[in-house]
């Protein structure tokens, strides 16, 4: 079958890694059994994992640690071969072609750097340049771009261990980038990053994703970095994926709770309405919990006004970190639960 | 050419990267030549009061030790040891997201610092020359010395490689390097030639692929391998450096489907 134009850019189909460890016994003997005859231990990284991205996707990669997520970014890198299920990146089949794979990928990991530490951060452009064979002109222009992007000039001749982190990881998201990878790859990008080089990241992100059509896939714990860049999300738990779309289906799905702030004029103890349970209340602050299914916002407005003396009323959305955290405690309940 | 182009500039920042540390280097050159001196005096004392082995006079005994020196000063440096450091921190995994043949890459590296501390051969041999004197042999016997010291520079290489490989399996590898480290300088004959070790032992180290590192290189330079004796002792080299080079892509076949199965 001829691999049409209209083919997602990533596939994979029941994708499923195993590992296998030798189990240990406690003890001298149980060690020496060990050696004569092992018994193994399988851990199910990945269960089974089927997702299709387009080109041009930003996609969200999120789930708790532990539940497959990198895992399934080793495999679509190439670096690790699957147990079982098909993977295919831009028609290429990764852990059979690593290297040609390796060439329509970027990489950016927060936890570590690509970068050379002792030698100015120019050197390690450099090196890149040689590493995928981009062409003298073509080098120039990128760099000089990102440069300007990234508002690199000042540190370009710098040590990169003299480098602040934000400076770090903005030197090594243009190595990233430098030979223009249709794809990028990005785990926890932001991580440990002040909220100044935070949004210099995520502009930078947001911009090469909508200018160059580069497919993101993010992984990551920041929710905020989430929300702010991903249109979609793949939830994914103990090696499944538990949710697959765009993130206002999760939130309605979810997020049905919503928030009721209301400030008195006066001391007001024990405040009541029907159809909403109050969960705190200080005297002059209370706040109510209401089922946005079940009951309106402007009735339960209405009824409060109607019965105190109040200043100021505000209701509060539910936020994807407060979604996220319920069902990673909770477990999943929705219907979106296939690809 | 681009194909290697990748790995000429592996090699060139590694030598920047070296390079770098300049006081180091310097410190090298001072110490090199501290040593040369306190084995001249030691070889010395001990040909005074000692019966000299047969065919090894005191002069050649003190080019020996020296020139045996002045090649620690790019065979004590351990190219491979970066395979170590990236497992550890886990760096390994980006070398594998790029389009490059691995231990291509590393033993490029290897040369590129190798190059850094061959440009304090120089120094250290002026100055040595100030304290102690060295025979020099024929153009002749000194190319032929270059070209086993090169096969003799590719065995450790690989020596090396293998027991930084281990690393895949443990992880830690510093006390094994240790050990096998000091087995190697004595097997090797950089401490001592190969000669002062008694009957079979003698014979059977030999036999050792340590002996290809600095013994034969040596054995050539101050005459012991005579002319006609050279292209079998070359051979020798040459097959060790092929034993331990085909080990070792035995070694990271292995190491990279440990890696790929089992995730490192």
């Amino acid at each position: 079958m001829a691999k049409s134009a209209e083919m997602p850019l990533i596939v994979t189909r029941d994708l499923r890694k195993v590992f296998r460890s030798a189990k240990r016994s406690p003890g001298a003997l149980g060690a020496l059994r060990g050696l004569f005859s092992p018994v193994y231990e399988d851990r199910i990284a990945v269960a089974g994992v089927s997702m299709e991205i387009e080109r041009g996707e930003l996609v969200g990669y999120i789930g708790p640690n532990g539940a497959g997520k990198s895992t399934t970014i080793k495999m679509l890198t190439g670096i690790l071969v699957p147990s079982a299920g098909e993977i295919e990146v831009a028609g290429i089949v990764p852990h059979r072609k690593r290297r040609e794979n390796a060439r329509n990928i970027g990489v950016v990991f927060g936890q570590r750097t690509q970068l050379y530490w002792d030698l100015p951060l120019i050197d390690s452009f450099e090196l890149l340049r040689a590493i995928y064979g981009i062409p003298t002109p073509h080098y120039r222009r990128s760099l000089d771009a990102f440069v300007e992007l990234l508002e690199m000039g000042d540190f370009l001749r710098t040590p990169v261990r003299q480098l602040s982190l934000g400076q770090r990881m903005r030197a090594d998201f243009a190595a990233a980038m430098l030979h223009e990878p249709p794809i990028l790859y990005l785990d926890e990008p932001t991580i440990g990053l002040d909220v100044v080089a935070k949004e210099a990241i995520r502009t930078f992100v947001e911009r090469i994703n909508r200018e160059q059509a580069t497919t993101v896939i993010l992984t990551t714990h920041d929710l905020a970095d989430v929300e702010r860049l991903c249109r979609r999300i793949v939830l994914i738990d103990h090696g499944r994926i538990i949710f697959d779309g765009p993130i206002e289906r999760i939130k309605d799905e979810y997020g049905r709770e919503r928030r009721l702030v209301v400030r008195f004029t006066e001391p007001t103890s024990a405040p009541a309405i029907p159809g909403a349970r109050l969960e705190e209340s200080d005297g002059m602050t209370a706040r109510f919990v209401f089922d946005r299914a079940t009951q309106r916002a402007d009735r339960l407005v209405r009824e409060v006004s109607e019965r105190y003396s109040v200043e100021d009323i505000a209701i509060e959305e539910p936020e994807l970190e407060g979604i996220i955290r319920h069902i990673y405690t909770q477990g999943y309940a929705g219907e979106g639960r296939s690809a | 050419m681009t194909v290697f182009a990748p790995y000429i500039e592996y090699a060139r920042k590694a030598f920047a990267r070296e390079a770098t540390y300049r006081i180091e280097l310097l410190a090298e050159v001072g110490s090199v030549v501290l040593r040369v001196y306190l084995l001249r005096s030691l070889w010395t004392a001990l040909y005074a009061h000692n019966i000299a082995p047969t065919g090894l006079p005191l002069h050649a005994m003190i080019t020996y030790a020296t020139v045996a020196m002045l090649m620690s000063l790019v065979l004590e440096v351990d190219g491979t040891r970066v395979i170590r450091e990236k497992l550890r921190e886990g760096g390994i995994a980006l070398d594998l997201m790029k389009p490059i043949v691995v231990p291509f890459a590393y033993f490029s590296d290897g040369v590129g610092q190798t190059m850094v501390h061959a440009l304090a051969i120089l120094p250290s041999l002026l100055f040595s020359l100030l304290l102690v004197h060295i025979d020099v042999p024929s153009a002749t016997t000194l190319a032929a010395f270059v070209l086993s010291f090169a096969l003799g520079y590719g065995v450790n290489f690989f020596v090396n490689f293998l027991m930084n490989g281990v690393a895949f399996w443990t992880l830690e590898t510093f006390g094994l390097q240790l050990i096998v480290r000091w087995i190697s300088d004595l097997l090797s004959g950089q401490i001592l030639p190969l000669a002062f070790f008694p009957g079979w032992f003698g014979r059977a180290v030999f036999a050792l692929p340590f002996a290809a590192i600095y013994s034969t290189p040596l054995l050539i330079y101050i005459g012991i391998i005579p002319p006609q004796q050279w292209a079998t002792a070359l051979v020798v080299q040459a097959a060790w450096l092929v034993a331990t080079a085909g080990a070792s892509f035995l070694l990271w076949r292995a190491a990279a489907r440990h890696v790929v199965v089992q995730g490192g």
